[in-house]
């Protein structure tokens, strides 16, 4: 009963009144980042992270996990009641939420989404304490090659797992790790494409990336669109309690996707958004009606919103166990451990317990705090939803580019963010997904480390990689992954999983 | 001729095959050393490499299948956003947080096709300076000065 044992020291180290606050911080300011179109988990993270410096490493990391899962519930809330997404992972919640939502059932789908996002986060929570430390054991085996074969596997499995052409996928990996490259050569000390610029000898920093490409990119792609209509109508809210009906029609499809998250949330690439996907198309798959779905089923709510809050809990094992960031909120996360101190990896479950179980129980004491604020407050997030864009986005804009100068302390991140937009905006303009070139990113530095040191240690012969089994397991999995996408059914299959 | 069947493919491949040869110039000095022990060449030549072949791939492809077209860029959010970020960058450190604030929220504002009236203009860019000097300077005790002096 070692979990328990060490559950308790999490929850001891989680609910202190510290703690607890900035936890419902988080969440709260998750709800409201998820509940908002144009503002995701991935600005805010980046714009909050200089609001976490003087906290201890804990509270900082309780806080940003609270903006990431809060927003999967806030996202939620917009998509049932005004047929907008406030996040990606909430696409697929607009299709059946926004239809019960206009036959007078919105207060039932809210409920169903809140609860079926409780059941997941509380079942990931679980799943998180069994399964982490097992992988985390398991991976103090790994030496630089294995580490090699491993990042390689997320690599390629986040570009079969992503949205869109995979051909550009690879591209904006390989892109990914050329501007992690830049800057000084640790081995070396040759400082690499850097213009002689100093802000760029110390490799390009990471908030300006992910906040150019992501966060204002998407401003600037959103103002070329026509102002939305939000239609408010519908959001009467008659009874939050479901109906028994609903009820037995909801439970299933919640543990369905529950476990359609848990797992998926681990594979790179995979986290909240993949996860809400495929669980929908597995409803609609094991249903015996899928004619209703589209019309209204509850199965089409309950099951994308357990599975993209079990995604989101999830995809923090590949990170604490591994060191390896699945998804580019996870790759802040560890952009936000490196600023602590921390380096994310298998030292961290063995080396600071505290703060491994203290995390782990946050997540559980988060998604309560969650379902009882949730609900109560829908009134107060509808109306936040009537803040119109233009004067919302200036907001933003405004909170990154302070957000930058503080986190770097040097104006001249602030021009590099706006070079990053630029370069965001074009790659929406050309159909390319921003995602793959943030893990590269992140990855690049690490990746070629471990490469050399697996080559120097082999004297240069490659096969280093298939003699050692684990590697030679992963590379295995590589492959397989690679074989994948060539094969039609699978083409298909993925394919129609986005679609939809 | 050639057609191009999809214009966001051939200009992607186009946009990748100049980042690799971009970085294939930048490095070109760097030593690539041997596979036992690479310099620091080795992998920014090697992932140039690929980003180029890759990008002909792209490229191809947009010359061969069908693809949708690229959608019209509109200057006005292009320069006013932008123009509010290089405004932020070229004023921080100049006249502090409070001007910069302002000027950088309206020209932002002026980003959007809608009309916005001059006073809610006023009241927004003042009251985003207000609140984030509060936020950033008091409560969270950022090192950003709020004027030129001091």
């Amino acid at each position: 009963m070692e979990i328990l044992a060490n559950l308790a020291t999490g929850f001891a180290a989680a609910a202190t009144p510290t703690n607890l606050a900035f936890c419902l911080l988080g969440c709260v300011v998750g709800t409201l980042v998820g509940v908002l179109p144009g503002i995701g988990p991935i600005t805010t993270i980046a714009m909050l992270l200089p609001l976490t410096f003087g906290l201890p490493p804990l509270t900082s990391l309780i806080m940003l996990a609270g903006i990431y899962y809060g927003a999967q519930y806030g996202g939620s809330i917009s998509a049932i009641l005004v047929n907008l997404p406030g996040e990606t992972s909430s696409v697929i919640t607009c299709i059946d939420g926004y239809r019960m939502a206009q036959n007078g059932r919105a207060g039932s789908a809210l409920a169903i989404a809140a609860i079926g996002s409780f059941f997941a986060g509380t079942v990931s929570t679980v799943f998180i304490a069994g399964f982490a430390p097992a992988l985390g054991a398991f991976s103090e085996q790994f030496r630089a090659p294995e580490y090699f074969s491993l990042m390689l596997f997320g690599l390629v499995s986040a570009v079969v797992l992503a949205h869109g052409s995979i051909l550009k996928a690879v591209a904006m990996v390989l892109l990914g790790l050329l501007f992690g490259l830049v800057g000084t050569d640790v081995t070396s000390g040759t400082a690499r494409m850097a213009f002689g610029i100093p802000t760029l000898m110390d490799g390009i920093d990471f908030v300006p990336l992910a906040m150019g490409v992501f966060g204002l990119a998407e401003i600037l792609t959103k103002l070329e669109r026509p102002p939305e209509t939000r239609d408010l109508v519908a959001a009467r809210i008659s009874s939050l309690w479901p109906s028994r009906e609903e009820f037995r029609r909801a439970m299933p499809a919640i543990v369905r996707g529950t476990a359609v998250g848990s797992v998926l949330g681990i594979l790179p690439g995979g986290g909240a958004v993949l996860a809400a996907f495929a669980a929908y198309t597995v409803e609609k798959k094991v249903s015996r009606t899928p004619s209703r779905f589209g019309k209204g089923a509850i199965e089409g709510v309950a099951a994308p919103e357990s599975a993209n809050n079990a995604g989101a809990q999830t995809s923090f094992i590949p990170l604490m166990t591994l060191g390896l960031p699945s998804t580019p909120v996870m790759a802040l996360m560890m952009a936000a451990m490196v600023i602590h101190g921390i380096a994310p990896g298998t030292a961290v479950i063995t080396a600071q317990p505290v703060l491994f179980w203290g995390m782990v129980a946050s997540l559980w004491i988060g998604n309560l705090m969650l379902l009882v604020i949730n609900l109560p407050m829908v009134g107060v997030w509808v109306r936040l939803l009537k803040v119109p864009y233009r004067i919302l986005f200036p907001c933003i804009l405004l909170f990154c580019c302070i957000g930058v100068y503080s986190v770097t302390n040097n104006s001249v991140a602030v021009l590099l963010t706006a070079i990053f937009a630029v370069l965001g905006y074009v790659f929406a303009k050309l159909g390319c997904e921003a995602a793959p070139l943030l893990l590269g990113f992140v990855l690049g530095p690490l990746m070629e480390e471990n490469l050399r040191r697996a080559m120097l240690l082999s004297s240069g012969d490659p096969g280093v990689f298939i003699y050692r089994p684990i590697s030679a397991v992963l590379i295995g999995m590589t492959a397989v992954m690679l074989l994948l996408i060539v094969l039609p059914q699978f083409r298909k299959t993925r394919e129609e999983a986005f679609q939809e | 001729m050639i057609k191009v069947r999809s214009p966001q493919d051939l200009w992607a491949g186009v946009l990748f095959i100049a980042f690799g040869i971009a970085g294939l110039w930048l490095n070109r000095h760097y030593p690539i050393g041997s596979a036992s022990r690479m310099g620091p060449g080795y992998l920014p030549m090697a992932l140039s490499l690929g980003l180029v072949i890759i990008g002909a791939m792209v490229a191809a492809r947009g010359l061969i299948l069908q693809g949708p077209p690229i959608e019209r860029a509109h200057w006005r959010p292009l320069v006013f956003v932008l123009g509010s970020m290089l405004a932020f960058y070229a004023l921080i450190e100049l006249v502090g947080l409070a001007i910069t604030t302002v000027l950088a929220t309206a020209l932002a504002a002026l980003a959007t096709r809608e009309p916005i009236r001059p006073l809610e203009l006023a009241l927004l860019s003042l009251g985003m300076a207000a609140f984030s000097i509060g936020l950033f300077v008091y409560l969270l005790k950022q090192p950003v000065p709020i004027w030129w002096f001091g």
